[in-house]
């Protein structure tokens, strides 16, 4: 039998509020496989032009991610290791740190929004499904309160 | 350390392209009218000099961020050398300078589209001063909201937008001074008083060199590459803007440029034809778009920064969960540009309120520079540091130069500016100065070096705030053990309650109504006498009432001379304004002697059975080992120390394995405590994730007990970011320490000391 898909799952997050419904959409899938998590969030550089937002505010704003992320997993076995990455293309560090943590499989929450907002923002989800060799797993958000 | 690394992904040539993409900006296209209206062909020596007192300004601050690597830049480095008085001023003067060049530029913006190319595009021409404001302000609100949604501007796009601004100065240049222009008189028209003067209108070209030292946490080599990028994104422009002054006022009448919108390119018509011409019009619309960006962009961090110091609400300062920008602080800049453009203040003062505000600031930066070196705090260690031959020279000429500059400038815009310094004051009393973080070195500049915190009597005193009868027994014991550590004839304890009044209501009035609160703070030190006597230790007792439990504990840790603060906090990081609290941040961010912060686990287990200390490299490790040491002796037979260090895996350069590292640092850590080999156990672990390993470990012992991991005089966290964790996330009792180190005393005080000395 294949391995599970949750032994190591690789968390990528981009907001506190993204990193709680992820968290919990998770949580349940990583008790019962006793797997390990590693949260991370990737700043975006721009590489060789002014970033939108300083890097020291940006870190900031991850460890208040990787806080809710802890808090969400306080009561199980699992303490997530938590990690900042840098790079120009999101998608891209998030599938280079799945391969270096030998991660085996990456996991996120669709974060919904027009199509209008993911042109803003760059749809990184689309871009993880697409261009991953890894297996990409997207959890429904969890509903419940 | 490798999260520092990888965020550092600018070369030489990306910081310098980075300045010049904001240098090269509106003002070389919009100023040359403005500049020969003022001072004639002699507006080259403005020009030069301003790029003189520019290079001197580069130099200063190619030391302070090479020293401390912050977002904020010049803020940032004045805040901390000069303290929080001059850090209102410098933070309030440098956004509101910022916003005052964004509309300088988009007003610019406005003229080379409009009366520029309405003369190739039929229904742009015509619209008069209306339509550049419109135009001005259509371009800010668009900018504004590229920076709000975050749309992002790729490295390659910035070197595009350079290449093509240095390639068009450069065949102005040169087919400019091909043909031949003639400088009829050199001398300037009004006399030589105002190309003194026209400095302070052309410095706005200046300003954007600042993005580097902005930019200097992403800087690769920073020593040799931020310095180097920093002088070259100076000289480069600099002897740009010359040249275009000498073609400009050599091929146009004085007249001629004064009365043109769009300068530069109308001088392209005479040299190059209506094609050059129109070539400069896009230019020029591309520089005024990108130096405009730049300065919105800087201005938010200039605020991110204020807020981290908590001279600014943080509210301004959330980042969008979606866009990921602080999206309150672009649109604050945003909103005040479009203010400043629609009411109208004409773009020359535009230009040199910005200019004022920015001479203010790099004054104020020279002499951070001396401060920094004189008081010499232990985390200013600069990778680059002015050479002995131009030290003091460089920051003493440079603030001269900036001081004469402002005397030269006109009346109305000294008046706006001194406007907004004034704000910055009555910002800082009103607002900032309980608040702020961070305090001024000047004291220990001027002192005659580093004193040790001592009381008159040589009477070790430990101050505790208490406010809960449940953790006052605890809190209490924990200090009497360091205060029995030391002397136990003569030291004391002082056990501090404060009643805190909201402002509007006076102090006398709220008592009256709140007798139970009175009663209550009476219950609590009553108790801690008690509490003391059982502990055989002298206890003092102040019942405070006052406006603010943050500043009256730092009252009376001075006038007690005390030489330990020692705290209980919740284990609950605030998430808004404060980093633990609003009462921890400030004694511990500003107390002048060994401070302690105690969040206490289940009973049976506050300092007392298994002790475990974190030996790290941290300055503030041994601190932690001395507190964990005077419990376990307090404790008697009832404690066991535990040295614990991690250490990633694989072999170091020396090849050293994890264990050996790890083994060679407690030893090390051990000399640096003096601490005896039957009172502790060591303990190594091996693990990728460091924090991951101590949290795990955590859970085996009674007590944690960590240094800071940050020294204070140059960061505002509170105890940095893995004590914290720690804390949060153990359930035992975690006992955090820093030592004195980071003590700035007042000027008062150090002039005392000089005197007496």
């Amino acid at each position: 039998m294949p391995e599970s898909l949750f032994r190591h799952a690789l968390v990528p997050v981009a907001s506190p509020e993204d990193a709680e419904s992820t968290m919990r959409a998770l949580r349940p899938y990583v008790e019962s496989a006793e797997g390990d998590v590693t949260v991370i969030n990737v700043i975006e550089k721009a590489g060789g032009a002014p970033d939108k937002a300083s890097v020291e505010q940006r870190e900031d704003y991850a460890h208040k991610m990787f806080s809710v992320a802890r808090d969400e997993m306080a009561d199980t076995d699992c303490t997530p290791t938590t990690e900042i990455r840098y790079g120009t293309d999101v998608a891209e560090t998030i599938i280079e740190t799945a391969h270096e943590i030998n991660a085996s499989a990456i996991v996120f929450t669709p974060r919904g929004g027009n199509r209008w907002i993911r042109l803003l923002t760059g749809d990184v989800g689309l871009s993880l499904v697409s261009e991953s060799d890894l297996p990409v797993i997207t959890l429904p958000e969890p509903n419940d309160d | 350390m490798t999260d520092q690394e990888l965020a550092r992904d600018l070369g030489f040539l990306e910081a310098y392209t980075i300045g010049l993409g904001t240098m090269i900006g509106a003002g070389i296209f919009v100023l040359p009218s403005i500049a020969a209206e003022q001072a004639g062909p002699a507006s080259m020596i403005s020009f030069f000099a301003g790029g003189l007192v520019s290079l001197l300004a580069a130099i200063s601050l190619s030391e302070l961020a090479t020293g401390m690597p912050k977002a904020g830049g010049s803020y940032y480095y004045v805040n901390r050398a000069l303290g929080p008085f001059f850090g209102s001023i410098v933070g309030w003067g440098m956004w509101a300078g910022l916003t005052f060049a964004s509309a300088f530029y988009m007003i610019g913006f406005g003229q080379y589209l409009l009366p520029g190319l309405g003369k190739y595009i039929g229904f742009l021409a015509g619209w008069g001063e209306i339509g550049i404001t419109v135009a001005a302000l259509v371009m800010a609100a668009l900018l504004t909201g590229v920076n709000y949604y975050g749309v992002k501007e790729t490295g390659a796009l910035q070197n595009v937008i350079v290449l093509t601004l240095v390639g068009l100065i450069v065949a102005f240049l040169g087919l400019g001074a091909a043909s031949g222009p003639t400088i009829g008189t050199f001398l300037p028209p009004e006399g030589w008083p105002a190309v003194a003067a026209t400095i302070g209108t052309v410095y706005v070209t200046f300003i954007g060199f600042e993005v580097i030292a902005t930019s200097a946490e992403e800087i690769k080599n920073p020593s040799r590459n931020l310095p180097l990028a920093m002088i070259a994104a100076v000289v480069t422009p600099t002897l740009m803007y010359v040249g275009v002054m000498f073609v400009s006022t050599g091929t146009l009448s004085i007249e001629a440029l004064a009365d043109s919108p769009i300068p530069v390119a109308d001088v392209a018509t005479e040299i190059m034809g209506p094609i050059g011409a129109l070539a400069m019009i896009v230019g020029a619309v591309l520089a005024t778009v990108s130096s405009a960006n730049a300065s919105i962009l800087s201005a938010a961090r200039v605020n991110f920064a204020m807020g981290r110091d908590k001279i600014l609400i943080n509210w301004l300062n959330e980042v969008h969960d979606r866009f990921r920008t602080p999206y309150r602080a672009i649109s604050a800049t945003g909103i005040i540009t479009l203010v400043l453009i629609a009411i109208g203040v004409g773009i020359g003062t535009l230009a040199e309120v910005a200019s004022f505000m920015y001479l203010v600031t790099y004054a104020l930066v020279h002499i951070a520079v001396i401060v920094l070196r004189r008081a010499d705090p232990d985390a200013y260690d600069p990778a680059f540091r002015i050479p002995s031959v131009l030290y003091p020279i460089v920051p003493i000429l440079g603030f001269v130069a900036c001081i004469a500059i402002l005397l030269q400038m006109s009346f109305i815009v000294q008046a706006i500016g001194g406007i907004i310094v004034i704000f910055g004051i009555l910002w800082y009393f009103v607002y900032a100065r309980d608040r702020a973080l961070s305090q001024s070195l000047v004291g220990e500049a001027i002192a005659p070096e580093p004193t040790t915190v001592a009381d008159g009597q040589g009477r070790y005193r430990v101050v505790v705030p208490v406010a809960n009868p449940e953790t006052e027994r605890d809190l209490l014991r924990m200090a009497a053990a360091s205060a029995h550590a030391h002397d136990s004839e003569t030291a004391e304890v002082v056990a501090v309650n404060i009643i805190e009044v909201p402002q509007q209501t006076s102090l006398e009035q709220d008592l009256t109504f709140e007798e139970t609160r009175v009663e209550r703070q009476q219950e609590l030190l009553d108790s801690a006498r008690d509490i003391a006597d059982d502990l055989d230790v002298g206890l003092r007792t102040h019942a405070i009432v006052g406006r603010n439990a943050g500043s009256a504990i730092l009252d009376v840790i001075e006038e007690e001379s005390a030489d330990h603060v020692l705290l209980g906090w919740k284990g609950k990081r605030s998430r808004r304004e404060h980093v633990l609290g609003s009462t921890i941040d400030p004694v511990i961010g500003r107390a002048p002697c060994d401070a302690t912060l105690v969040k206490l686990g289940p009973e049976g287990g506050r300092a007392t059975g298994e002790i475990m200390v974190l030996a790290g490299e941290g300055p503030h490790a041994p601190v932690a080992a001395r507190r964990a040491r005077e419990f376990a002796e307090a404790a008697d037979e009832e404690a066991r120390l535990t040295l614990f260090n991690v250490q990633e895996p694989g072999e170091d350069d020396d090849g050293l394995s994890p264990r050996e590292r790890g083994e060679a640092l407690i030893e090390e850590f051990v000399e640096r405590t003096g601490l005896e080999e039957t009172q502790y156990e060591s303990r190594i672990e091996v693990a990728e994730d460091i924090e991951g390993a101590i949290l795990d470990a955590a859970t085996g012992y009674d007590t944690i007990c960590v240094g800071a991991t940050r020294t204070g005089a140059v960061s505002q966290a509170v105890f940095g970011s893995l004590p914290e964790t720690i804390g949060e996330q153990t359930d035992q009792t975690v006992v955090m320490s820093r030592g004195p180190e980071e003590s700035a005393m007042s000027i008062r005080q150090a002039i005392v000391r000089r005197l007496e000395s």
